[in-house]
C-alpha cells in the first residue's frame, strides 16, 4: 500500500516537467518522421508493398533502437531524479514518513512507467502514420493488410526486456551524481561504443547492455528461434545487479538530501 | 501529565572528517510543548543536529531518542509526527503551491481539507496558477512552512525559519510558531543565529558553539547567567582604596591585582567611575569584561546577518 502512495506522489511530481514531455515528443519523433518519408521517398512504396505494416514497424524499430531508445532511457531517468536535485528536495523526501526502499524503488517504477507510456505512444503514433498516410495516398496498402500483432507485441515486450540493464544502470548513476551532465555524458559515451561496436560486430557485444536494444530488434527480424535471447537474460541480470547496487549505495551513504 | 522529553540526544558526537569535530557531546533535552530556540553562530553545527535529528544524516556516536523512543528503530513512525524545514526551501518550482501540497498530502496521509488550511494559515490561499519557482523568498519559505504543518505534526523542526525574510515576514513567522504553540500544543525546536529573535519567541533555549553545547535551560535561567557572566575589570592608582570603596555596594572583589565587580548596566559603570574620582583615585583601567560565553552572545547578536 505505502508503495503505491509513494508512486502516486512521485507521478504527481512530473507533472509539466520535461521528462513527460521527452515521452510524447521523442515517440512521436521518428512516426513523423516515416510518416513524412511515406510522401518524400518514391522507393518506400515499392518496399512497403509485400507485408507493409512488418516492414513499416521494422524501419520504425530500427532507427529506435539502435540509438533513440537508449537515448531515450539515458535522459528520462536523468530528468526524473533531476527533479528532487535541481529543486532541493531530497531532504524534504527523506525526512517523510517513506522507508528507504520505497523512495528509492517508487522512483524507478514511475521511470518505468514513463517508459511504458513512450513505448505506447510510440506503437500508437506509428500506426496513426500509417494510415494517415494511406488515407492520404491511396498507393499505400495499409489498410488492406491487418497488423501482425503477435510480432508487434513481441517487439515490445522483448524491446522492454533488452532495455532493463540500461535503466538500472543510468538510474544508480542519475542518483550518483547530482547534476545532469554526467549521467547523460557517460551514458551518450556507453551509446556511442555500443554504435561502434555493433558495426564492427564485435564477439561480446552481448555482454554490453546498451547494444541490447539493437540485438533484440536483430533477432526478430532474423526470426531467431528463442524466445528470450542470451542478451536479454543478460539484460536481466544487469538489471538486478545495478537495481541492488544503486539500492545499497543510497542506503549506505553518509548524507542524505 | 507524560514528562518525557520530545528529544533527548545522548552524546551526541559528529564528524565530517578525523581532523574536525562537528558536534561534540551534544545532550539536547526539549520539553513537550516548549519553544526550543537552538542558538549559534553560522557553522556550530546547529544544522548538522537538525539533519541527525531527521535522520537525513547517519548518526556515528550516541543516542537520539524522539517521543520517547529510539529515532533509528522507528524512523517512519516518528516522521509521521514531524514537520520539518530544514535549509532552504525544497519546493518543487514547476508546481503551484496547492500541487507541492497535494504531493506530501498523499505521503503524509493528511485530510485533504488540510490543504486550504494551511494555505490560509500561512497567507498563500491566493496564489492559484502561479508556480512556486516565481515565488518570492518569503513566500517560497511560507510554502515551506505550510508542508511542515499539513500533517498536524506534534513536533516542529525549523532550521533558520527567518533567514532571508522581510522585517515583516520575520515578525508573521515569529507570531506563527508562538501562535501553533500556543493554540495547538505544537513542540517546536527552531535554530537561529540571532539572540534577539531567539529571545524573543523561545520559552527555552540551547546556544551551541564550534560543536559544543555551551548552554541549555529555559530564557529566564539564560538571563540570569548572562548578568553573572560579565564583569568590570578596574585598575587604579590605588586598587586597595578603590576596592573598600566598591566592596560593599557592587560586591567588588581583588582578582589577579584588578578589582573586578559583576556588570550590570552601562550607567553603573558610569557611577562608579565617578565615585572613583570623586575619592581622587586616579582610573587607569574601566572595562567590562566577558568570559567565553558572553563573547558568544557578542558574536550572535552582532552578526545580524
Amino acid at each position: 500500500m505505502s508503495f503505491i502512495i509513494s508512486t502516486q506522489a512521485e507521478l504527481l511530481k512530473t507533472k509539466r516537467t520535461a521528462s513527460f514531455w521527452l515521452s510524447v515528443i521523442g515517440s512521436a519523433f521518428i512516426p513523423t518522421l516515416l510518416f513524412i518519408a511515406l510522401f518524400t521517398n518514391p522507393d518506400t512504396a515499392k518496399n512497403l508493398a509485400k507485408d507493409p505494416w512488418t516492414k513499416f514497424f521494422n524501419m520504425g524499430w530500427q532507427i529506435l533502437s539502435v540509438f533513440f531508445l537508449p537515448m531515450y532511457i539515458i535522459l528520462n531517468s536523468t530528468l526524473i531524479t533531476q527533479i528532487e536535485f535541481k529543486n532541493n528536495t531530497w531532504k524534504q523526501v527523506f525526512a517523510s514518513p517513506q522507508s528507504l526502499a520505497n523512495i528509492f524503488f517508487s522512483k524507478f517504477f514511475t521511470i518505468h512507467l514513463m517508459i511504458l507510456f513512450c513505448f505506447l505512444l510510440f506503437n500508437i503514433f506509428m500506426i496513426l502514420a500509417a494510415v494517415i498516410g494511406n488515407l492520404i495516398n491511396s498507393k499505400y496498402t495499409f489498410l488492406d493488410r491487418s497488423i501482425d500483432w503477435e510480432m508487434l507485441l513481441k517487439l515490445n515486450f522483448k524491446t522492454y526486456i533488452s532495455i532493463l540493464g540500461i535503466s538500472a544502470i543510468q538510474y544508480w548513476l542519475s542518483l550518483r551524481f547530482k547534476n545532469f551532465i554526467a549521467p547523460v555524458g557517460i551514458g551518450l559515451a556507453l551509446v556511442v561504443v555500443s554504435i561502434i561496436a555493433l558495426n564492427y560486430h564485435w564477439e561480446h557485444i552481448n555482454k554490453y547492455p546498451y547494444s541490447f536494444p539493437a540485438l533484440t530488434f536483430d533477432s526478430i527480424r532474423k526470426q531467431s528461434r528463442y524466445f528470450i535471447e542470451i542478451h536479454e537474460w543478460n539484460s536481466v541480470g544487469y538489471f538486478l545487479f545495478f537495481i541492488l547496487l544503486g539500492f545499497l549505495d543510497m542506503k549506505l551513504r553518509k548524507e542524505k538530501g | 501529565m507524560d514528562n518525557t522529553p520530545i528529544i533527548k540526544t545522548t552524546a551526541l558526537n559528529y564528524y565530517f572528517n578525523k581532523q574536525q569535530k562537528t558536534l561534540d557531546d551534544i545532550n539536547l533535552q526539549v520539553e513537550k510543548g516548549s519553544i526550543y530556540g537552538f542558538l549559534g553562530p553560522n557553522g556550530a553545527g546547529k544544522t548538522t543536529t537538525l539533519r541527525l535529528l531527521l535522520g537525513l544524516l547517519k548518526k556515528q556516536h550516541g543516542s537520539i531518542e524522539i517521543f520517547g523512543k529510539e529515532f533509528d528503530d522507528h524512523r517512519i513512525k516518528s516522521l509521521k509526527k514531524i514537520g520539518s524545514l530544514i535549509e532552504q526551501p525544497s519546493l518543487y518550482g514547476h508546481l503551484t503551491a496547492m500541487e507541492n501540497l497535494k504531493i506530501y498530502c498523499k505521503i503524509y496521509g493528511a485530510r485533504k481539507e488540510r490543504i486550504d488550511q494551511v494555505l490560509q494559515l500561512v497567507g498563500l490561499e491566493g496564489t492559484g496558477k502561479k508556480k512556486a519557482k516565481q515565488f518570492s523568498l518569503g513566500m517560497k519559505q511560507r510554502l515551506s512552512i505550510a508542508i511542515a504543518l499539513l500533517h498536524n505534526p506534534d513536533l516542529l523542526i525549523l532550521d533558520e525559519p527567518t533567514n532571508g525574510l522581510d522585517p515583516n515576514g520575520i515578525i508573521e513567522t515569529r507570531e506563527l510558531i508562538r501562535k501553533l504553540n500556543r493554540e495547538n500544543g505544537v513542540t517546536i525546536i527552531v535554530s537561529s543565529h540571532i539572540l534577539a529573535e531567539v529571545e524573543r519567541m523561545a520559552t527555552h533555549v540551547g546556544i551551541i558553539h564550534k560543536g559544543k553545547l555551551l548552554f541549555q535551560g529555559t530564557l529566564p535561567e539564560l538571563q540570569n547567567l548572562k548578568n553573572k557572566q560579565t564583569f568590570i575589570q578596574i585598575d587604579t592608582s590605588d586598587n586597595d582604596a578603590a576596592l573598600k570603596l566598591l566592596s560593599a555596594e557592587y560586591s567588588a572583589e581583588d582578582k589577579n591585582g584588578y578589582v573586578v565587580l559583576p556588570f550590570k548596566e552601562k550607567r553603573v559603570t558610569a557611577s562608579i567611575n565617578r565615585k572613583l574620582v570623586e575619592q581622587n583615585i586616579d582610573v587607569y583601567l574601566l572595562q567590562p569584561q566577558q568570559n567565553d560565553l558572553e563573547q558568544l552572545f557578542i558574536d550572535i547578536t552582532s552578526n545580524n546577518n
